[in-house]
């Protein structure tokens, strides 16, 4: 899936619009990982892919952090949702981008990441590219690093680089 | 000059000083955020410089960890809020 382009793909144009430019297929393919993000989602809060999304956020005090958790988790699932729908309507469209759709791109391009990486269990001494080809996780493994390629250009243009 | 009797305010202060320790957020090192993605994002939320983000970026690679706000406890809050919402491992603690 990694391909190397003359110009990325995603790129800044004029008034301050963003273009993607992904294949139909690539678009379908992001769509139906965006499907199973939200199915992830509303797995029960004890669901291991959950973890990084939903993290304590006191390390040191249960008591505060269930407290923070019982008034922030939802707020936290309202954020990524209104995300993900903007996601949504960006992949359907071939119209250019805001900065803050791009932006909603770019955070959920990262949810995806989590949750893939959490399956994968990625440590910092993975090598992806050494899963073989006929191993349940290739494909996996795969679309994680696609979706690192495409991260990596949507914060390069959001940067202005 | 004449001098006034300081009342005895020793345990109130104590009381004070543990409510007004300021609390940090920390960021911590995980193998799955990429190291651009953390450098920007830290850079949108707390409007640090790229160079300043890149530093605090390459502390929690690193170290392991590092601290990237303080303030008080509701302040504290929100930031590791806006971490969550952008993926990033963040956490909270009173400053000791």
């Amino acid at each position: 899936m990694r391909r190397k382009r003359q110009s990325g793909p995603i790129e800044a144009i004029d008034n301050g619009l963003f273009e993607i430019r992904l294949t139909s297929d690539e678009r379908a393919t992001l769509l139906g990982f965006v499907d199973q993000l939200v199915e992830v989602m509303l797995a029960p809060p004890s669901d291991p892919r959950l973890r990084r999304l939903f993290p304590t956020a006191y390390h040191d005090n249960p008591e505060f952090d269930s407290e923070y958790q019982t008034y922030m988790r939802d707020e936290l699932a309202q954020s990524r949702a209104t995300s993900i729908q903007t996601v949504r309507e960006v992949l359907s469209s071939e119209d250019p981008l805001t900065e803050s759709q791009l932006y909603a791109f770019m955070t959920v391009l990262n949810s995806l990441r989590l949750v893939l990486g959490t399956l994968l269990d990625v440590d910092e001494a993975d090598d992806l590219d050494l899963i073989p080809e006929d191993s349940p996780a290739y494909g996996q493994a795969q679309l994680y690093e696609y979706l690192g390629w495409l991260l990596e250009w949507t914060v390069s243009a959001l940067s202005g680089e | 000059m004449s001098q006034v009797a300081e009342p005895d305010l020793k345990e109130n202060t104590d009381e004070v000083a543990e409510h007004d320790r300021p609390w940090i957020v920390l960021v911590w090192n995980d193998p799955i955020n990429l190291m651009s993605y953390v450098s920007f994002v830290f850079q949108k939320l707390f409007g640090y410089s790229k160079e300043k983000a890149d530093e605090l970026m390459l502390d929690v690679h690193e170290k392991g960890r590092a601290v990237v706000s303080n303030g008080p406890r509701e302040k504290a809050e929100i930031d590791v809020f806006r971490l969550h919402e952008h993926g990033l491992w963040a956490t909270m603690q009173q400053d000791s």
